[in-house]
């Protein structure tokens, strides 16, 4: 079933079309929404909320762009919702609450179950690492880098999601780039990585 | 190539995205320079992590979530709409009735409290109090 078929029946209601949309697309939503918050969790819960909200607004979608686009555009802005709504939290969470967070990782990374802990760990801090890096960034800057990075979007694609030009594109990847070499550069020299 | 120019080039080299002369220029400064040839080793061990970290396998469960959620919104969407009847148009017209109850009985209040003034003068409070001594002098007081 192609998505324009998906798009005909889900506006009759059609819920086996709503499955298909779902199953087709549920890796690109989860993806994308997991390049911005950095937790699986987290990711497929705000992929139910996109998919909920293409099934209510699908009456609303005009065939300008291609529904992957669309998708896209709503992961992203949900996601960058959910990111604010955390970042408003954190204000009147505890620091103990933070401080208890963070053990409970450490001992979930030190408990997980794995043929080479060491290296496993090694991972893990890597990938928090990273992820601070990301999150560090810019939100235009971020939004450009997962598409790109998690999604493997071309800048074309990425240009078509956040509605601007393709050098705009270029230049955002350019100093997002520019950005994490410094910021892990700086984590290098200091031996956090 | 320098350590600092080559630092600022690794990111791109990493991902091939120099020209042909820069690239092989830092390739040449990282086969000579043991210091940057480490960092970029650990640049390029992070920023595989961003392969690994893609999710590749899909939840099975995933649509049956989606649907659930779908159908509890549906379910519970009647009295969401009610509650923000209730919120949007009730609470105000409430406050603004309490509003102005207050308003009319502190007006009520100020207007009984304005006529007891105005019938109360300084002088007036005053005239017992001489006609008590024309009633009844100092002296006969004090010899009492």
């Amino acid at each position: 079933m192609s998505d324009q078929e998906i798009i005909e029946q889900l506006k009759q209601g059609s819920e086996a079309a709503f499955r298909k949309l779902v199953e087709g697309h549920q890796k690109l939503v989860v993806n994308t929404c997991f390049g911005l918050v950095h937790n699986r969790e987290d990711a497929e819960d705000i992929a139910q909320d996109v998919f909920i909200e293409v099934y209510r607004s699908i009456q609303q979608f005009r065939a300008d762009s291609k529904l992957s686009t669309w998708l896209y555009r709503i992961s992203v802005n949900r996601s960058l919702n959910h990111i604010r709504d955390n970042k408003k939290h954190k204000w009147f969470q505890s620091f103990e609450k933070d401080v208890e967070a963070r053990n409970r990782q450490i001992l979930q990374v030190e408990s997980s179950p794995t043929d080479h802990p060491g290296f496993e760990m090694e991972n893990k801090q890597r990938a928090a690492i990273l992820q601070e890096a990301i999150n560090s960034l810019p939100e235009n800057q971020k939004v450009a880098f997962s598409l790109n990075k998690y999604e493997d979007l071309s800048y074309q694609e990425i240009s078509e999601v956040m509605e601007m030009s393709v050098s705009s594109v270029e230049s955002l990847l350019f100093r997002a780039k520019k950005n994490l070499q410094k910021k892990l550069y700086k984590c290098y020299k200091k031996k956090c990585m | 190539m320098k350590c600092k120019a080559v630092h600022s080039k690794l990111i791109f080299f990493l991902e091939r995205e120099l020209p042909e002369p820069e690239m092989k220029a830092v390739q040449e400064h990282l086969a000579a320079c043991p210091e940057c040839a480490l960092f970029a080793e650990e640049m390029k061990k992070t920023l595989s992590i961003l392969e690994t970290e893609k999710v590749s396998e899909v939840n099975p469960y995933f649509y049956t979530r989606v649907k659930a959620k779908l159908d509890r919104q549906s379910e519970i969407q009647p009295s969401g709409i009610r509650s923000s009847v209730l919120a949007r148009v009730l609470q105000p017209v409430a406050f603004s009735i309490i509003l102005i109850l207050g308003i009319y009985g502190g007006v009520k209040m100020g207007a009984t409290g304005a006529k007891t003034a105005s019938t109360f003068t300084a002088e007036q409070e005053m005239v017992p109090y001489l006609n008590d001594m024309d009633v009844e002098p100092l002296e006969t007081f004090l010899m009492e």
